[in-house]
């Protein structure tokens, strides 16, 4: 491939995002009123503005809870070659545990998981 | 299975383990066992860096996810023993600063998960591997930096360093996704071995060139070290300064060598460009420092611009030259900034201005920041010569004589504003200059270790035999 289609590249790649935005505000029909213009169109109207301070404890709790979603994951292929692996394949879903459930027990000590 | 296979990978599992038993003392420890958690961790690490140098097998695992070789064993154990230094010099830092329920552990913790990440980084044999190896490095120096939790421009550091490394890493991105579309494949021998030249592999080579440079800050990805290293606590700056770029360095030189050695025309030439620049900005921008850290921080850039020079040509003797270059940066800046840390920390000084009648009152650290500071110079007698020297001889086997001209020029230049600072501590007049500082053991521990290796290192040419020795053959 010589330089040429390098810039091709480019190009292609620009004209295919930039098209896509321009036929799409060619071609969409559009309709404005005040229900389109909410945040979610449908549910319970929104209140006051987003650009607040959140607590701090949404994203500790939801980084827990990920770890332990994550884990799951690991714990279910391991559990279906379990048996043909025995004790080696035993030994290293303990070691896994361990660092993680380390990991849940620091978080506690560390009072993260009180809800103040 | 063959489990003794995982010797292969003993420096992660053992930093892993210690990162483990930093984490159980920080949760079985009181208020007032805290203070022994830096002694023990200290000692444990120390017995972790010496256990690197034990001899022990070498081979890959995980179907070439993971390699290592004798010489990626000594870059392992350079990054030990800096982080052994940048342990002892911080213990200080952490007493005063960590007090009460504060998270010393979480200090520990958080630099040896970092260290992992550089380890895996170094002996990755994919570039996922790599990937994730860089991540792990990266992420956890923004939770570092932004430590001092209630200085604002310790927080404002962190935030620039995230979104820096965020951009870097989406560039870098970029250029492994190119790398697959074009060969195929992930492993750095299957690249290696099927790199067509094409412009594509091209374009994929300068992105993740880029990425890297971010991390080394060569010019023009600089911008944003010295406000990092500005905001960020001294000894996480020194840490970020060393071991960091070390990492870095030792990353981008073993891609060059291995992956990108079909296109060596190109990236010889990139390398001719950002040394010249980066040698030549960094000089020019140091000499109008009047913040310490900043000063530093330019400096470092500036010896950053000297690194290109081993690597230009792609000779065995180059990377050596490299490592060599590598290992006394780390002892020569981990003193300057030990030092720097050790009147921060106690005295909130932190101007050039400051420092003028530093040796009329403190006599050991004007001392070593003078040594530090002539080796980063490059100052005949100190180690900092040498490495300068070895980098210089190999571009100049490599033809490169131009090169080496416009870095003995910058060599130069650096001498002046490195002498400078030492005027300033031992010549320059002082109503109030800085009080006398009484040192604890730690920091002067550090220092010693410092000195020892500023001045040792240049004797000692079974050193750099060695590393030439396991450098032998590449190419």
């Amino acid at each position: 491939m010589s330089s040429e289609g390098i810039i091709l590249f480019f190009l292609v790649g620009l004209a295919m995002v930039g098209g896509g935005i321009i036929i799409s505000t060619i071609l969409a029909p559009s309709s404005k009123n005040a229900v389109k213009e909410e945040t979610y169109e449908c549910g319970i109207p929104t209140e006051g503005v987003s650009w607040v301070q959140f607590k701090v404890g949404y994203y500790l709790f939801a980084i827990l809870f990920l770890i332990f979603d994550v884990e799951t994951i690991f714990m279910v292929p391991w559990a279906v070659v379990m048996k043909e692996m025995g004790m080696a394949a035993f030994i290293e879903i303990l070691i896994f545990l361990i660092i993680v459930i380390t990991g849940l027990i620091y978080a506690w000590k560390k009072k993260a998981l009180i809800w103040d | 299975m063959d489990f003794g296979q995982f010797l292969y990978m003993r420096h992660e599992i053992i930093l892993s383990a210690l990162a483990l038993i930093v984490l159980i003392m920080e949760i079985s420890s009181d208020k007032k066992s805290k203070a022994n958690i830096i002694p023990v961790l200290v000692a444990l690490f120390f017995i972790n860096t010496v256990a690197g140098f034990l001899p022990v097998e070498t081979g890959s695992l995980f179907g070439g996810m993971y390699k290592t070789t004798a010489l990626i064993i000594l870059m392992k154990n350079i990054l030990n023993a800096g982080v052994l230094i940048v342990f002892i010099q911080s213990a200080g830092w952490l007493k005063s600063n960590f007090t009460g329920n504060d998270n010393i552990g979480g200090y520990f913790f958080i630099v040896i998960s970092s260290l992992i990440g550089m380890d895996f980084m170094i002996s990755a044999g994919n570039f996922l591997m790599f990937y994730i190896g860089l991540e792990l490095a990266t992420i956890p120096l923004a939770a570092l930096v932004a430590s001092e939790k209630l200085k604002e421009r310790s927080a404002e550091a962190g935030v620039k360093l995230i979104l820096s490394a965020a951009l870097s890493s989406g560039i870098l991105l970029y250029g492994l996704s190119l790398l697959y579309g074009t060969n195929g494949s992930l492993y750095f021998d299957n690249i290696a071995s099927s790199f067509q030249n094409n412009s594509l592999q091209v374009l994929a080579f300068i992105f993740i060139f880029t990425g890297i440079a971010f991390k080394i800050s060569i010019v023009p990805f600089h911008l944003w070290t010295a406000d990092v290293y500005e905001g960020a606590p001294v000894n996480i700056t020194s840490f970020l300064s060393v071991i960091s770029k070390a990492s870095a360095v030792f990353i981008l030189i073993i891609l060059l060598f291995t992956v990108f050695r079909g296109i060596e025309g190109i990236w010889n030439s990139v390398l001719y460009f950002t040394s010249v620049l980066t040698m030549t900005i960094g000089n020019l921008f140091a000499i109008r420092q009047k913040n310490i850290k900043r000063f530093l921080a330019f400096s470092s850039i500036a010896q950053a611009g000297f690194i290109p020079l081993g690597i230009i040509g792609g000779s065995a003797l180059g990377f050596s030259s490299v490592v060599y270059f590598v290992l006394i940066y780390l002892f020569s800046n981990l003193g300057a900034f030990g030092v720097v840390a050790a009147i921060t920390n106690k005295t909130g000084k932190e101007s050039i201005d400051e420092y003028n009648g530093l040796y009329s009152t403190n006599k050991g650290l004007s001392l070593v920041m003078m040594l530090s500071l002539f080796s980063l110079a490059g100052i005949p007698p100190v180690a900092g010569f040498f490495g300068k020297f070895f980098l210089f001889t190999s571009a100049a086997k490599q033809g490169y004589y131009l090169l080496v001209f416009i870095a003995l020029i910058n060599a130069t230049v650096s001498l002046y504003y490195y002498l400078l600072v030492v005027k300033a501590m031992f010549i320059n007049k002082n109503d109030v200059p800085i009080e006398t500082i009484k040192n604890d053991g730690y920091t002067k521990l550090g220092l010693i270790i410092c000195t020892i290796g500023i001045i040792a290192i240049g004797f000692a040419g079974i050193i750099f035999d060695y590393i030439n020795s396991l450098t032998f053959g590449i190419k």
